[in-house]
């Protein structure tokens, strides 16, 4: 479904090119749960980013459902965005000025689903993350878990093919990220496909496939489902490219 | 997953209907939400819109006030005056020391062979005098006419009588008296019916109190017969002026040129060019007056209209702020799925809004401003429908043009810009 191969992105900062990604090769499948690990300016955002079609690569393809991402237009791009892809952001991102419910509704909104539908579709992802009774509240009025909560309803209130969260506990305490990471593998085994941005390798391990970043070049891959899952294993042995692979047997061993 | 995004799909018809519905509702809630900015956002296009409507209103009461008083000149009145044309300016003022022209013979033909155009004619000749009542002196202007008077100028007397036929005819010693005249010589309101009142040393007695006109060269004037002028006051035969009432408004015209040609013909000259009188045309002097209120009107208008420019400039002040204090929210929206038209049209609606808001405000307060002229301020104001809906198309359109710019760079930002912006 997302198939990233050979991505390259460059910042031009004066003399120096900063080289936030460095040849990436990757490839998620719907059902998919993938967290990505790595330090700090591993270039784990910028990744999501080009992912989520909010950004676009230097060179490389990247192919989402079959469509070549760079062939799309602006107007296509917001389409992908609004019908393919649910982003949960660390800083929540909610409109201060809207209430959680109206916060589910805005990419109904954009996709065009008529009012009454809309909230009582909002409504029910409300419920999904247990907040049906904070529909009215405004985000200030929420805790930080709350919120994150409200974001990830919002994220699938739209039903994208994949939710893509980017450090969704980074602003929370460990109680409540353990709380979002729950809600995660319960929307996981739900069949919603799930990449996953973290810093905290206790998180990343909940996942059933990690991805390790470093200095923007994928340097580990651990796939636990390999061994359970015979079929389709072979799709998913191409996913890391060629030094990643070298880089997982040496973490293996 | 596939079916769930066709169905989306289907809905995509509703969607930039709802999104307006959803645009409107949100900017009317920010609006609600913020009304010190709000004001303060649309008090250029208020005061510009509040500022067109009640200027507006002002010139037509202005162009109205000066229709209403011309008519209490007279109806339908021509007015012959002794010399040569003065420029533009129609109205004399002064008519005490020109050399009369006009003959009984002109008086009489234009009385008697006007074919219907003419209803009546009063002839007119006026001088300044002195006034005595006992040892009260005033210095007033002194009216000689005939019976026919009143009823040309519209002015009649409201106490006693004016004076008849047969005193006109015996050259009797007889004045009606402006209202003004009255209350300078008879200070405690005394009947002053039967009392003698002494102009430049010769005693009249008074018959009448003229009604009051409003303008002092009729209230502190003091008519008497026209015989009785000229033997006493003036000495002169001719008259300075004739006072013409033509048989209704259609025709006035026609009775012009029909005066003007006997009166050339009386007078033994080939055209008006040289004639040495002229003729003032009611609908003429107002013609005259409105084009200047007119003219005055088209100004303030101007500087209204100025002033609504400077509240466009305003809303796109705001709103080019408001796009940059926005710019996560706009990020957050792209992330979700708006399109670079949605946001344009959520910022265009936004300003819109604004400047609806402000017309409407403005035309509340013009219309209030010009109900307070009138009712306050004594003031003629008459609000203008066309003005008001004018003024609050050009606010829409200014919150269309002005909001365009800023709702534009909103639409061109670049998502993952947008997000990072602190
Ligand atoms: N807009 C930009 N301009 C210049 N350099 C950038 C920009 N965005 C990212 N970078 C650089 O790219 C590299 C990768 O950044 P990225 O945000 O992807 O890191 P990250 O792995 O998400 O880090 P963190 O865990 O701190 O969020 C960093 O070195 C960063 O400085
Ligand atoms: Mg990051």
């Amino acid at each position: 479904m997302i198939e990233l191969s050979n991505i390259r992105k460059f910042y031009q900062m004066g003399p120096d090119t900063i080289h936030a990604l460095d040849d990436v090769s990757l490839r998620i499948d719907e059902g998919d749960f993938v967290s990505i690990i790595g330090p700090s300016g591993s270039g784990k955002s910028t990744l999501m980013n080009l992912i989520g079609c909010l950004d676009t690569p230097s060179s490389g393809t990247y192919v989402l459902d079959g469509m070549p991402v760079e062939k799309l237009s602006r107007n296509q791009l917001a389409e992908v965005r609004n019908r393919s892809i649910g982003f949960v952001f660390q800083t929540f991102n909610l409109l201060p000025r809207l209430s959680a419910l109206e916060n589910v509704e805005v990419p109904l909104v954009y996709a065009g689903v008529d009012r009454r539908h809309r909230r009582a579709l909002a409504q029910q992802m409300l419920e999904k993350v247990g907040l049906s009774d904070r529909g009215r509240h405004l985000p200030n009025e929420l805790s930080g878990g709350q919120r994150q909560r409200v974001a990830i309803a919002r994220a699938l209130a739209g039903r994208p093919a994949v939710l893509l969260a980017d450090e969704p506990t980074g602003a929370l305490d460990t109680r409540t990220g353990e709380e979002i990471m729950a809600l995660f593998a319960e929307l996981h085994k739900e069949g919603t496909t799930i990449v996953l941005v973290t810093h905290d390798p206790v998180l990343a391990d909940k996942a059933p496939r990690i991805i390790r970043l470093k200095d923007g070049r994928i340097v580990g891959v651990e796939d636990f489902t390999l061994g359970h899952q015979v079929s389709g294993s072979t799709a998913r042995v191409a996913a890391a490219s060629l030094s990643a692979a070298t880089a997982q047997k040496e973490l293996v061993s | 997953m596939s079916k769930d995004r066709k169905a989306g799909m289907k809905l995509s018809r509703d969607k930039n209907t709802a999104m307006v519905i959803d645009s409107i509702l949100m900017s009317v809630r920010s609006l609600v939400g913020n009304p010190v900015r709000a004001f303060l956002t649309v008090l250029g296009i208020m005061i510009g819109v509040a500022a067109v409507i009640a200027l507006v209103a002002l010139g037509n009461g202005a162009k109205s006030t000066v229709a209403d008083s011309l008519q209490t000149l007279g109806s339908n009145l021509l007015i012959v005056y002794s010399g040569e044309p003065r420029g533009s300016s129609l109205v004399r003022r002064n008519t005490t020391n020109i050399t009369p022209v006009l003959s009984q013979e002109d008086l009489d033909s234009t009385r008697q062979l006007s074919g219907g155009l003419i209803s009546m004619a009063a002839p007119e000749s006026s001088a300044s005098v002195q006034l005595k009542v006992n040892n009260l002196n005033m210095a007033a202007t002194a009216i000689g006419t005939d019976v026919y008077y009143p009823e040309v100028r519209n002015f009649f007397p409201v106490y006693g009588r004016f004076f008849d036929q047969e005193e006109y005819a015996s050259r009797s010693l007889v004045a009606v008296i402006g209202i003004e005249v009255y209350r300078q010589l008879f200070p405690s309101g005394e009947d002053p019916l039967g009392q003698k009142v002494r102009i430049n040393g010769i005693g009249f007695e008074i018959v009448g109190i003229m009604q009051e006109k409003g303008n002092s060269s009729q209230d502190s004037s003091i008519l008497i017969p026209m015989s009785a002028f000229q033997r006493s006051i003036s000495g002169e035969a001719d008259y300075a002026i004739i006072n013409i009432q033509a048989a209704n408004s259609e025709v006035m015209r026609d009775a012009q040129l029909w005066v003007e040609s006997v009166l050339l013909q009386n007078h033994g000259i080939a055209s008006m060019d040289f004639a040495d009188f002229y003729i003032a045309n009611q609908l003429d002097i107002l013609a005259t007056a409105q084009g200047v209120t007119g003219t005055f009107t088209v100004l303030l208008a101007g500087i209204a209209a100025i002033s609504l420019l400077v509240g466009g400039i305003g809303i796109m002040n705001i709103m080019l702020v408001s796009v940059t204090e926005r710019t996560r929210e706009i990020g957050v929206r792209m992330a979700l799925g708006a399109r670079p038209g949605d946001v344009l049209l959520q910022f265009l609606i936004e300003s819109i809004i604004l400047s609806i808001a402000g017309g409407i405000a403005g035309v509340l307060i013009g219309l209030l401003a010009s109900w307070l002229a009138v009712h306050v301020g004594n003031m003629a104001a008459v609000p203008d429908y066309f003005s008001v809906l004018l003024a609050f198309g050009f606010s829409l359109a200014t919150g269309l043009f002005f909001g365009g710019y800023p709702a534009w760079r909103a639409s061109r930002l670049d998502p993952i810009e947008a997000l990072r912006y602190e």
